[in-house]
């Protein structure tokens, strides 16, 4: 329900750490979703791969990784090099 | 090909807004209640209640979130009290955006109570923060025992549980010591009020309860430099 939220949040946050890395875009987000997060991953994923095509930053591949807690968390960002 | 750390909030906006909006009620020693639980669970009804019995004179203020309709508003405005719907418009949960707005041109300062009554539901709220002091999850008898287990997130969050329509106990089969066996199996240091909004059991505990948060709250503000003490 509030999952496509999410993954806005998570495309948005992408968005505004690569303005830190200019040269480079991004290919892979690692999230940490936790067993009592009270959010679905698939459902996250769902959302995210839905309104990623139509961003600019597609490709970007969503990395989900349960764990304990409640943890809703940007672990890490792969970067690859913008080719001229 | 690299790799970097980012380690944030995946929700950090709505994080930065309610770590200024704690802030702010730290500072003028406002205890902000944020009050989750299943649709029909009797939150309106249980709030009402609330502000009927409150001492005179108490600073307490409410915003009500729902979809649509102003209808929580009204009931809740009736008591005397400063209150504000939130119309989420399909959203099903409050953001610490929607709270900090609708708190715009209320005296803080003032203000010693304030009771957040997000959306039906048990679990989109739960990720949220509004920046309040304690989560409290209400739960009706009118329900199931194991919604502690079936929705663990909230009932770990919560500080407080209410289970609420005990006035209902005798036509309904649930069992009671049941649902508190499993939010204390979820979450062991919950406490538990039983309540009923239309008898008003329980309702002496619950407000001792606020007391004391509230005039912890208040000394903590208090012990802070460079601002006045509230007069109660």
């Amino acid at each position: 329900m509030h999952e496509m939220g999410i993954a806005s949040s998570i495309l948005e946050a992408v968005r505004k750490e690569l303005l830190r890395y200019p040269g480079y875009r991004a290919a892979k987000v690692d999230v940490r979703i936790g067993e009592f997060a009270g959010v679905d991953g698939e459902s996250v994923r769902f959302c995210f791969d839905t309104i990623v095509k139509d961003s600019p930053l597609a490709p970007l591949e969503l990395a989900i990784k349960p764990c304990a807690g409640d943890e809703l968390d940007l672990g890490s960002l792969e970067l690859e090099e913008l080719t001229a | 090909m690299i790799q970097v750390a980012v380690e944030q909030k995946v929700l950090s906006e709505n994080q930065r807004i309610a770590t200024g909006l704690r802030d702010a009620l730290e500072a003028t020693g406002t205890l902000s209640l944020n009050f989750i639980g299943s649709p029909g669970a009797g939150k309106t009804a249980f709030l009402e209640r609330t502000l009927e019995m409150l001492p005179t004179g108490t600073h307490a203020a409410v915003l009500t979130g729902d979809l649509q309709t102003e209808n929580d508003a009204i009931r809740l405005g009736r008591y005397g009290y400063p209150v504000r719907q939130i119309t989420t418009v399909g959203a099903c949960h409050l953001d610490a955006r929607m709270v900090e707005k609708h708190l715009l041109g209320w005296d803080l300062d003032e203000l010693e109570l304030l009771f957040i009554e997000n959306v039906g539901n048990l679990v989109c709220p739960t990720s949220y923060d509004l920046g309040e002091d304690a989560k409290v999850v209400v739960l009706s008898v009118a329900e199931g025992e194991d919604k502690p287990l079936k929705y663990p997130g909230i009932f770990r969050k919560a500080e407080l549980m209410i289970l609420n329509k005990v006035d209902l106990l005798p036509y309904v089969p649930f069992k009671p010591e049941l649902a508190r066996a499993y939010a204390r199996q979820i979450h062991p240091e919950i406490e538990i009020i039983e309540t009923s909004a239309i008898t008003g059991v329980g309702f002496g505990e619950w407000l001792n309860w606020i007391a004391k948060k509230a005039d912890k709250k208040r000394a903590s503000a208090a012990c802070a430099p460079e601002r006045e003490v509230v007069q109660v």
